[in-house]
């Protein structure tokens, strides 16, 4: 079966500047370091209330994170209320970007897929009481502090090619278009648990790639 | 919920599948509840994201709208007009207080931040300036027997949390507030001092603190959650009614 030509792309794009991976590690030989060197001082200021600062994150990651909505909710105008909606957050939260965990794009980048994530799955998603304090808000930041930073991205890239190619591109689908195990048996015309097969043994090879 | 046993290979994939986006229903349903109360499946979820984050710089820029800024800036203007920014004179003034309050202590800096976080976006009404008679909540009833007091009165936008019985917290914990207005989302109203704390809150703070709001204390790491939300066990919790 051919691969489904919305997928194919997902390599061959050139990385655009900011590289969404940790400085000077990109996968695509976009090496940026003043990315970070520029974007955490911003988010510092920003931290300490600097209006100006945030229009300048803004200048310097709204493409990106565009981008990266975009793929997530095609829908423009959903788009475009997401994108306010991240950086109405990273106002409010940019006191709690630690660079230690993660380059200031890779968490701007996470939290822009989280917000569209959550987005599109909002209906699907369990409500809990309101009495219930440790239900998690959905613009809970708390993942993004998590995020350790990567060593080597590189390593990414070099696990995913000892994948064959679909499962490969159904991962990157997953992640970055947001799409379930139900979309991509659909889309690529196999049952749902032949889907589910694949990518958890890709993800176990990724797995034990990723940890070599 | 389900009440499968799942042992830790499937929580492994799991965590893996949530990650990715994979999950829809109750598989869905359970990584959700996972993540909200197993640290070690949050910390896979948490490596996984890290591990793909680098498929990101496959994403082309694409230029949103030139209108979007200003929508942005627009909801950064607080119910008074006034920048998030301009607080924080206030919140040092706060800051400053509580410290005297807590014995000099700095490590509440960090969630007393959270005040900050706590102004609604502009597009919230303007807060009504009704002020009626105090308000007070019995925070109780938790695990634990922790058992506080706290009194809310609108006039003056002060706080004041009076523990009746509080265990005190072992070395490396602190007890937080928090508020769960009409929204379901917790708000950090910061880390309580060993004893009485008394808080001059934010209008738009005071704003969402009404009849029905839910008080909690939880037990968190010291210094706060680092998280921004609850991270521990609810200690105690309590409605605000009139008094």
């Amino acid at each position: 079966m051919p691969l489904n030509p919305a997928y194919r792309s997902l390599f061959s794009a050139r990385t655009a500047f900011p590289s969404c991976s940790p400085a000077g590690m990109s996968m695509d030989m976009d090496r940026t370091p003043s990315a970070t060197q520029e974007l955490t001082p911003l988010l510092r200021s920003i931290a300490s209330g600097d209006r100006s600062a945030l229009s300048a994150l803004y200048e310097r990651t709204s493409a990106k994170l565009y981008g990266v909505v975009l793929r997530l909710l095609p829908n423009e105008p959903d788009a475009e209320e997401v994108l306010q909606e991240v950086y109405v957050s990273v106002w409010r939260n940019a006191g709690r970007f630690d660079e230690q965990r993660a380059s200031p794009i890779t968490w701007l980048c996470v939290m822009a897929r989280n917000r569209a994530i959550d987005r599109l799955r909002r209906r699907q998603l369990p409500t809990a009481p309101l009495e219930d304090a440790s239900d998690v808000p959905d613009d809970d930041p708390s993942a993004l502090d998590r995020i350790e930073a990567q060593q080597d991205s590189g390593r990414l890239r070099t696990c995913l090619d000892e994948l064959d190619e679909r499962p490969r591109a159904m991962i990157e689908a997953a992640f970055l278009g947001g799409s379930t195990y139900t979309e991509l048996a659909e889309r690529e015309g196999v049952p749902l648990g032949t889907m589910k097969s694949w990518i958890r043994r890709s993800l176990l090879r990724l797995k034990g790639c990723l940890e070599r | 919920m389900s009440s499968t046993p799942i042992n830790g290979r499937d929580h492994a994939e799991l965590a893996a599948e949530y990650a990715l986006g994979l999950l829809e229903g109750t598989d869905l349903e359970r990584a959700v509840e996972l993540a909200r109360t197993d640290l070690a499946f949050r910390s896979a979820v948490d490596r996984w994201t890290g591990h793909f984050a680098p498929l990101f710089d496959t994403v082309s820029p694409v230029e949103p709208p030139a209108r979007t800024f200003k929508a942005i800036e627009r909801q950064l203007v607080g119910p008074e007009a006034g920048y998030a920014n301009d607080n924080a004179v206030g919140l040092r003034q706060q800051l400053n207080r509580w410290r005297i309050l807590a014995g000099g202590s700095t490590a509440l800096a960090a969630s007393l931040a959270m005040l900050l976080i706590l102004r609604p976006p502009g597009e919230i009404a303007p807060p009504t300036t009704v002020a009626g008679p105090p308000m007070v909540a019995m925070i109780e009833g938790g695990q634990g027997a922790a058992r506080l007091v706290a009194t809310w009165s609108e006039r003056d936008r002060s706080l004041t949390v009076v523990p009746a019985t509080v265990p005190a917290a072992n070395a490396g914990h602190a007890h937080e507030l928090w508020m769960i207005p009409a929204d379901g989302k917790p708000r950090s109203m910061g880390v309580m001092p060993d004893g009485p704390m008394h808080a001059t809150v934010e209008p738009a703070v005071a704003e969402m603190l009404a009849e029905g709001v839910v008080l909690a204390v939880s037990l968190e790491p010291a210094g706060g959650s680092p998280t921004g939300a609850p991270t521990g066990p609810v200690l105690a919790s309590g409605k605000l009614q009139r008094a």
